[in-house]
């Protein structure tokens, strides 16, 4: 079976040359030489990053950096940002996949839309998981089969995600035959 | 249009349902031919058609009270059940006239609309409601509009938005699902919300059918059948409840698999909206247990041919792994190999 | 459906609002902001089908309204309307189709017209102060028809009358509006084509970019057109579409929206350089040559031959 058509599909990030201002937001520490590619003449490109800011980034070359303490911290930045931006205005995402859809929706809730915001994926390839019973999101779920951390059902991760949740849809593996649970695979280490 | 609509049904617990025999005559069977493959098969909807459950633009049948009820008892446990993103209001209401303008025509012994501008008056007699509102103002009506008018008809409904040449799930009644989750859907994208559905997609089938609706015109609704099977006549086979429903599937033997197996099968229908420019989905669902199937000769035969040689991807993705052979093998006695009609209707006047 | 003209009122010269109102007992159905309607004109010599976009409230099924140009090259369908429509008149109209919606998810409209593209705007009007939306509308004209237009507009800050090039300065209406705004533009091609690319410059995405078009199925140099498997040939006079002359000439060459906008009408190409003036080929279509939208383009070369 092929992969599931509800899964996004990551571009590597480019400038977008029609933009008049750029801002690069990723869950990692750094944001790495190759990640993205942009014509050498932008210098307007900011980057915000989670942890401390580190070598990767030459700061003069690309513009401004900065490093929030926690994603939490960046997403409220975020917003307030977003708020009072003008048209013309392009934000681009890496990092783990809850991460970009997390800031999707601060995106879309401001207004951005297609052609105004990129995303690809970075970092650890864990998974959120939506339990379907209980609607909890469990984070960072490595495995195919994860115990949700709310209800104690044990879940299959199927492969059908939700932009709008940024998570996978988890449902019990032994609803049918209680009990009969499969051995959790380790997917994403 | 005359119904005895039955008082009082159960869709879950000891499942106190049957199907009359003019239930089982009318009912939408799915299957034109003796395979069954994936397919746009859309085609316009009229009132008319292969059986009597096509004659109304909403059909409504004797099951109409039992599962209004079950709807309401699904709707306590899991308010989720039904939402609508806040851009789609219009489109609430929307969904409010051609629903309440459809019960009105196709049933006037039952159901009655009368309108003094934006003063509107509802009847609807089966479940007791006597309701004046103005349309438009959603203080006026005591649940908002989509939830109000959708707890009166049987079947589930979504709500897509056009935009950007696509259409996007914004808003939806969903309690009598076969197995997809409305909150984890909710806001999804024509191909993302079909994603699960093995086969299609390389068929091109979400593209060609996506490209159709985006030009549904006014005043020419389309429709299509879907089908699939479930343990016991439950409407509410949601994943959410899973844990419920789930284990039943492990329960069925040769002796019970008349009884308790059931062809599920959705009478879908898409609407053009006229103020939103949106398109109301419906998904109307049938119960029928096999051993009333099968009661039709042609039903009988048909099923266990399509059965006996469905792709087994196809049979993976509808949950039948556990339970295709005893259900082929129930079925065999009652094929003699004869040449059956094309077409879905039942070639019977009477059981 | 059947409509009876209910009433003609002259607004200008060369303007007319049309009032229809249904036929027989059965209401119109509610209409969406941004929709038209295909009027069947007849003709002494044939039949004109022009779409036009309702002016009226959306909701409204009790009428219709129209505002309809006199359009100086007219092919006749305008023309006609403008001398022989009269009161208690029936016309077979069409069910509203919408190819220019509200975007429903946007925060603030930002309307953009000039000369007779308005008419879409008034039934947005009347959507966005309905639910208290935040707008601006731009609407540019000629001097001499500012009284028209400013009678058609509402009396409020969010709608600016521009009489001429100096007071609507684009560039910065353009940069000074935040993320959740978005653009709607129509009007003459060379007005929405400005408006565009000037979006386009400062960065606006073209998601956020809505163009109803207008006048794109006017008439131009006549052509030939064949079909290759047919083998019919079919002169296309200067005064009719393209999509017209094949229709006229019997072939049941598909079509919805006759406005360039739905892509039901493409035909593939196979010689001859089209005269694109849709709204649905993508640019590397239209470069392409390869597809043609045959209810507004024509051709660039005096022959065309479409594999149909």
């Amino acid at each position: 079976m092929g992969i599931n058509k509800s899964r996004p599909i990551y571009e590597k990030l480019r400038i977008d040359p029609k933009g008049r201002a750029h801002l690069i937001v990723t869950d990692l520490a750094s944001v790495p030489e190759d990640a993205i590619e942009a014509d050498p003449a932008f210098s307007n490109i900011e980057s915000w990053v989670v942890g401390i800011g580190a070598p990767g980034i030459a700061a003069e070359a690309r513009g401004n950096l900065r490093a929030f303490r926690a994603v939490a911290d960046l997403r409220s930045h975020l917003s307030h940002r977003l708020a009072r931006e003008t048209m013309g205005f392009r934000l681009y995402a890496l990092g783990s996949e809850a991460f970009l859809w997390d800031v999707m929706t601060l995106g879309r809730e401001a207004g951005l839309g297609e052609g105004e915001i990129f995303l690809n994926q970075a970092g650890t390839l864990r998974r959120r998981v939506y339990c379907t019973h209980c609607k909890t999101m469990n984070e960072n779920v490595a495995t195919h089969i994860v115990v949700c951390q709310a209800c104690g059902a044990t879940l299959f991760v199927r492969d059908h995600f939700s932009r709008r949740l940024a998570a996978f849809m988890g449902v019990k593996v032994d609803a049918e035959v209680p009990g009969e649970v499969p051995a959790p695979e380790v997917l994403y280490p | 249009m005359h119904i005895r609509l039955k008082p009082s049904e159960t869709f879950r617990g000891e499942f106190l349902v049957r199907n009359s025999d003019e239930a089982i005559l009318r009912f939408p069977f799915p299957f034109p031919e003796d395979a069954y493959m994936y397919g746009v098969n859309i085609e316009p909807h009229r009132r008319g058609g292969p059986s009597a459950a096509y004659d109304a633009v909403f059909d409504l049948d004797e099951h109409y009270i039992g599962e209004c009820e079950d709807r309401a008892l699904t709707l306590i446990d899991d308010p989720a059940r039904c939402q609508v993103l806040p851009h789609m209001l219009a489109a609430e209401w929307d969904v409010v006239e051609l629903l309440m303008e459809s019960l009105a025509t196709d049933y006037p012994e039952l159901f009655q609309l009368s309108k003094n501008g934006d003063d509107w008056r509802w009847v609807n007699q089966p479940l007791g409601i006597d309701q004046c509102f103005t349309f438009g103002n959603p203080e006026t009506l005591p649940y908002p509009p989509f939830e109000y008018i959708t707890r009166q008809v049987q079947g589930d409904f979504t709500i897509q938005d056009q935009r950007d040449g696509n259409l996007f799930m914004d808003g939806g009644m969903v309690t009598s699902q076969a197995d997809w989750s409305l909150n984890f859907d909710l806001g999804m994208s024509f191909h993302e919300w079909h994603g699960p559905v093995p086969l299609a997609h390389e068929l091109g089938v979400f593209d060609r059918a996506l490209q159709y609706l985006l030009r549904l015109q006014l005043g020419k609704p389309v429709r299509r059948l879907n089908w699939t099977l479930t343990v016991n006549p439950r409407l509410d086979t949601s994943p959410e409840n899973y844990p419920l429903w789930g284990p039943d599937k492990a329960t069925i033997t040769p002796e019970n698999v008349g009884e308790k197996m059931c062809l599920r099968v959705e009478l879908q229908t898409l609407t053009r909206l006229p103020r939103s420019n949106a398109i109301l989905f419906g998904i109307r669902g049938y119960l029928i247990r096999l051993n009333e199937l099968v009661r039709v000769k042609k039903f009988a035969k048909r099923m266990h041919r399509v059965l006996r040689d469905l792709h087994p991807e196809i049979a993976e993705y509808k949950g039948m792994p556990r339970y295709r052979q005893i259900i082929v093998d129930y079925l065999a006695p009652f094929d003699d190999g004869a040449v059956l009609s094309s077409g879905t209707a039942p070639d019977q006047a009477s059981l | 459906m059947k409509a009876r003209i209910a009433d003609i009122q002259s607004l200008g010269p060369a303007i007319k609002r049309l009032v229809l109102a249904p036929s027989g007992a059965e209401l119109f159905p509610a209409a969406s902001a941004g929709a038209n309607i295909l009027l069947e004109i007849p003709g002494p010599e044939r039949v004109w089908k022009n779409a036009y976009s309702l002016v009226s409230a959306p909701g409204e099924r009790n009428r219709y309204e129209i505002i309809v140009r006199r359009v100086r090259q007219s092919r006749g369908g305008s023309a006609w309307l403008h001398d022989h429509a009269v009161i208690g008149q029936e016309l077979e109209i069409g069910v509203p189709a919408n190819f220019f919606p509200i975007a429903k998810a946007a925060k603030k409209h930002l309307l953009l017209s000039a000369g007779i593209g308005i008419t879409p705007f008034l039934s947005y009007l009347a959507a966005l102060q309905a639910a208290k939306a935040a707008f601006e509308l731009h609407h540019c004209c000629r001097g001499e028809e500012a009284g028209l237009f400013r009678d058609l507009l509402p009396q409020s800050a969010q709608a600016v009358l521009h009489t001429s090039r100096n007071t609507l300065d684009l560039v910065k209406l353009l940069s000074v509006q935040k993320l959740h705004t978005h653009l709607y533009v129509c009007g003459p091609e060379a007005f929405m084509d400005l408006v565009v690319a000037t979006a386009l410059r400062l960065g606006w995405p073209r998601a956020k970019i809505h163009e109803e078009s207008f006048g794109g199925a006017t008439g131009g140099a006549p052509f030939i057109v064949k079909l290759a498997r047919s083998g019919i040939a079919v002169q296309v006079r200067a005064d009719e579409t393209l999509l017209e002359a094949l229709q006229n000439a019997g072939v049941d060459a598909p079509c919805l929206c006759r406005g360039g906008a739905c892509g039901v009408c493409e035909l593939p190409v196979l010689e001859g350089v089209p005269e694109h003036h849709d709204h649905f080929l993508s640019e590397q279509k239209r470069a392409g040559n390869t597809s043609i939208m045959t209810c507004v383009s024509r051709a660039k070369t005096p022959e065309l031959v479409l594999d149909f």
